[in-house]
């Protein structure tokens, strides 16, 4: 949980205004044999600079017994609304110490989202769906980007200047480590980062055996 | 006796056989028992083993899913997201105790343990089982069995989720007792655990009884260090178990080993239930056995007894009782064939015994059987003063019906004979055939009268004729009668008696002739013998040889010696000296001499009208010169036969004179008187005294041929005697005539010494009438002008 060293700067947010001379970094995320990795989390931490907090708002929605997105990166401050998409009740909780909440059973949205202030990662889970997961990743810094299927990651708008390039993942056996990079204006820096996973029962949740078979049984025979 | 030992055998015999067959299929039974035992025992146990690992198994399935569920538990999940170790470990404790936990770890996943339930807690140290929280990684959970603090256990780590792993939470389960009973229940096997415990005290977990643990302990503790299986035999308190000894599969490579036994006494038990009943329908058949062939040996024993005790009695000849064995079998068979034959044997005995004591042909006693009754009839009458009187009787003439009517009809007419004198006497007499015509009848006889008026009835019986066949014949027998005590002590002595009686009888001609006490008895030859002369005598069966005398002086023929010859039918010819004096002795001879008379005189008489006139010589017994009226017989007989007296001599020996020289004398005299010439016969032997010889009537002399025969020897004594008495002869003016002349010298030598006469084989040896008639015609001593008529 290095991830809660990061440095919140908000001398970033000022530069996001001048797009034209600002700086990116490209990475790529794989595993060890070459795969991309989806559903990494980049960020890019500037050094010795300290980041106002975010009042943005965020959704982690819940559809078909998933949490959608799997992983939601956000900033510090941000409020995350976790509406029920499904037409079955769930009941959200973290036990992370990031954020330790629960919601109870309900449906449709709740009035009040939930404000993530402290940097962390926060493991959501349902507690009548047990293979319901999913991921909020609260930095201290506004440079963040989740890879997608190809694994790559462009995180734009960087003022000139040193960062630490982290990267996390929630099936990682524990985070490679991080990059040390200067830009220089309009500069494009390629970086690649390797990420070895842990042991799936750690990182997911269990297969219900029963729940598949309901499952099943519910799409026709096999 | 011989019974029992026929039971004995059979019992025996069966109860051996029986014995031999259980003992047989028993041993088959164990050994095959004992066989399949083994087997099943080894293979029970390897199941067993394989139970037992399907139990544990199954119970690490269950208790996974038991833990798993528990993890999800979302108060449990919160408990331990709390971070708070007190709440931890108490919901640990809580939640372990839900399932039956014995301990329960939560440990990082660092691998470093946060809380646990145990006494020495393990907190803040590395869990001791890094292996199995490696596998659990692997396979998201893991069930295992371990040793923990020297304990064997089940532990279970599932990992706790929120739903990304927080922590693992281990639990774990004692294998104790329980388990292992539950094994034994389903297997019925023993089955001890022993994990590691202290070095010095294994640990031992175990469902046999603990009294047999220690024993387990020390007999293991020697095979420990064995290989990963192992089946041998252990003894625990003294009994024996087939037992396999296996490592367990643990997940920390503690060792624990598993002992699986089943007691043989307890497996064997179903064989020995077997085989204890096999044992006791053995003994139950052997005994239904003994007492079958018991029952069945006395159902053949006391049919065979009584068979035995029947055939003793018909050893000892008592053939009256009769087996009674109403049985439908074999013995049943052999009783009826046993009473067959005992009847058999009875009547062939009694037929075997009437041949031994009867007559075939009449049915009559036999000599035997008669012998016997009168031997009994004579004890009898011995004690009570009776009287025995037996009669034999022999038939006349049978001889002469036998050969002229046939053997058959003589055995028909004693048949009837028989018949005959049975009737005639009472039931208690006893009527026997002797043999041959001879029959034997025994009374009681008061005296001797009365036994003549038994045979006086016979006589009378016999008197009818025998119509036989369409022929009639007139039978006669003659009968002998002897008595006791009067005439004999014995059976035997009283036989020979009524038969010497029986021949008076027949010579007498008197039928009926009672023994007379004192009688010279003769032999049964010379009896016989005496009434067969008699018979010779009357159906003229002797003849007459004749001897011739030659006169010296004119060298011819002179006189004849008639020699009576007897030809018997089975004796061949009898010399005279052998039946003369029987004839003498019985009376016969009168009746002889007189034949011997009669026919000479007729030959002589007969000679003389053919032209040969000669004197013919007769030899008169001496008991003929008591005969007073033999004379007149004489004087008789020659007018009758036309001889003149003078041509017969009488020839009387020396010695018979000299017995009763008086009466001797007068008959001598009367004779002479008759004109018939008397010679002294075998003179020389008598020692008669001269004196006698000068008185004597005698116109002759004949000297005993004793000295005539060594008259040509250099003996001079017998020629001084020949001479002497021819001179002496001479000298009384008597004839001399030599005899016994067998040479020509003898008769020089006695024609030189004047002697009148000469007999003698020399000149002939006494020859048949017809050829001493030719001997005259032929001899040089002959009548030369006799002329011979059909010669």
């Amino acid at each position: 949980m290095r991830l809660g060293r990061f440095v919140f700067a908000l001398t970033l947010l000022t530069s996001l205004a001048i797009p034209l001379s600002a700086a990116s970094i490209v990475v790529e995320v794989r595993d060890p044999q070459g795969a991309p990795l989806p559903n990494a989390v980049v960020y890019a931490v500037p050094d010795g600079k300290e980041m106002a907090a975010s009042s943005r708002l965020a959704v982690m929605d819940q559809k078909d017994k998933t949490f959608v997105p799997h992983v939601l990166p956000v900033q510090v401050g941000t409020a995350v609304k976790f509406p029920n998409s499904d037409d079955i009740q769930h009941q959200v909780y973290s036990f992370s110490p990031a954020k330790t909440f629960q919601l109870p059973l309900y449906k449709g949205t709740p009035a009040n989202p939930i404000v993530f202030t402290t940097p962390g990662v926060v493991t959501l889970g349902c507690n009548i769906h047990d293979k319901m997961n999913g991921y909020i990743v609260i930095l201290e810094t506004p440079f963040f980007e989740k890879s997608e299927e190809s694994g790559r990651v462009e995180i734009r708008s960087l003022q000139p200047g040193k960062y630490t390039v982290h990267v996390w993942h929630p099936d990682m056996a524990h985070e490679p480590p991080s990059q040390n990079v200067t830009v220089s204006e309009s500069e494009r820096l390629d970086l690649t980062f390797s990420v070895t996973a842990a042991p799936a029962a750690l990182t997911s949740a269990p297969l219900n055996k029963l729940e598949d078979k309901f499952k099943k049984y519910g799409n026709g025979r096999p | 006796m011989a019974g029992r030992s026929f039971q004995a055998k059979l019992l025996y015999l069966l109860i051996g056989v029986l014995i031999l067959l259980q003992t047989v299929t028993l041993a088959a039974i164990h050994f095959a028992g004992s066989h399949s035992l083994q087997r099943n025992l080894t293979l029970e146990l390897r199941v067993g083993s394989r139970v037992f690992e399907r139990i544990l198994a199954n119970r690490g399935r269950q208790l996974s899913d038991s833990v798993r569920v528990l993890a999800g538990d979302f108060g449990f999940r919160e408990a331990i997201a709390s971070r708070d170790r007190p709440t931890i470990t108490s919901v640990l404790g809580n939640h372990g105790s839900r399932i039956d936990a014995d301990a329960v770890f939560l440990v990082g996943l660092n691998g470093v343990v946060t809380a646990d339930t145990v006494q020495k807690s393990l907190v803040g140290k590395k869990f001791p089982f890094p292996s199995l929280i490696a596998t659990a990684e692997q396979m998201g959970e893991v069930s295992s069995i371990a040793s923990l603090d020297g304990r064997p256990y089940q532990l279970v780590i599932v990992p706790v989720l929120a739903p990304r792993a927080l922590a693992w939470v281990c639990m774990g389960f004692q294998i104790d007792e329980n388990v292992l009973r539950e094994f034994q229940r389903v297997t019925g096997l023993d089955i001890s655990l022993s994990a590691g415990g202290d070095a010095s005290r294994p640990l031992l977990i175990s469902t046999l009884q603990p009294k047999l643990q220690p024993d387990l302990l020390r007999l293991f503790g020697r095979t420990r260090e064995t290989a990963d299986a192992e089946e041998i035999s252990l003894k625990l308190g003294g009994a024996p178990y087939e037992t396999l000894i296996e490592r367990l599969r643990t997940g920390d490579r503690s060792r624990i080993t598993t002992v699986i036994q089943r007691s043989l006494e307890e497996a064997r038990r179903p064989y020995r239930t077997l085989e204890l009943q096999i044992v006791v329908f053995s003994t139950l058949a052997v005994v239904l056995a003994i007492v079958v062939t018991m029952f069945f040996a006395q159902g053949v024993i006391r049919p065979l007894h009584r068979l035995a005790e029947n055939a003793e009695r018909i050893e000892r000849g008592d053939y009256s009782a009769a087996v009674e064995i109403e049985q439908d079998d074999e013995i049943g068979q052999l009783a009826t064939a046993f009473n067959r034959m005992r009847t058999g044997i009875a009547e062939r005995e009694d037929q075997i015994i009437h041949q031994a004591t009867h007559d075939g042909l009449t049915g009559l006693p036999n000599r035997t059987l008669f012998l016997d009754r009168l031997d009994h009839a004579i004890a009898a009458a011995r004690r009570s003063g009776d009287s025995v009187g037996i009669i034999m009787m022999d038939l006349d003439r049978f001889k002469e019906i036998n050969d002229t009517l046939g053997h058959q009809f003589g055995d028909q007419l004693l048949t009837e004979i028989g018949r005959r004198l049975t009737q005639s006497l009472r039931e208690s007499d006893t009527v026997a055939r002797l043999g041959g015509d001879e029959f034997g009848v025994s009374f009681n006889a008061r005296e001797p009268d009365h036994a003549v008026d038994v045979a006086r009835r016979i006589g009378a019986s016999l008197d009818p004729a025998f119509i036989l066949g369409g022929v009639s014949i007139d039978v006669d027998a003659s009968m002998g009668i002897a008595i006791f005590p009067l005439h004999a002590d014995d059976a035997g002595s009283l036989m020979k008696r009524a038969d010497i009686a029986m021949y008076e009888a027949k010579k007498n001609h008197t039928a009926i002739a009672l023994y007379e006490a004192g009688r010279d008895e003769h032999s049964v030859r010379r009896l016989s013998l005496l009434s067969e002369l008699r018979q010779a005598i009357q159906r003229d069966e002797l003849q007459l040889h004749y001897q011739p005398s030659i006169d010296m002086r004119t060298g011819r023929v002179a006189y004849a010696e008639a020699l009576v010859r007897w030809n018997h039918p089975t004796h061949g010819r009898m010399n005279p000296d052998e039946f003369i004096p029987l004839a003498e002795q019985s009376g016969t001879i009168g009746a002889l001499t007189k034949w011997v008379l009669r026919n000479a005189t007729a030959e002589c008489s007969e000679w003389m009208r053919r032209g040969m006139p000669l004197t013919v010589a007769v030899n008169l017994s001496v008991l003929d010169l008591f005969d007073s009226e033999l004379p007149i017989y004489i004087s008789g007989l020659l007018a009758e036969v036309g001889l003149p007296a003078s041509n017969l001599v009488l020839e009387i020996t020396e010695s018979a004179i000299m017995r009763d020289p008086a009466h001797a004398l007068k008959i001598l005299r009367e004779l002479k008187a008759r004109g018939i010439r008397l010679s002294v016969d075998d003179f020389g032997t008598g020692y008669s005294s001269l004196a006698h010889l000068k008185r004597l009537p005698v116109d002759e002399l004949k000297i005993d041929k004793s000295f005539v025969i060594n008259l040509t020897s250099q003996s001079t004594d017998d020629a001084v005697i020949v001479r002497s008495t021819i001179e002496l002869g001479h000298n009384m003016g008597l004839t001399v005539i030599a005899e016994g002349v067998e040479t020509i010298e003898s008769l020089d030598i006695l024609k030189r010494l004047g002697c009148d006469m000469g007999q003698g084989y020399y000149m002939s040896p006494p020859l048949p009438a017809d050829k001493f008639v030719r001997w005259i015609a032929e001899s040089r001593w002959g009548i030369p002008t006799l002329k011979l008529e059909g010669v």
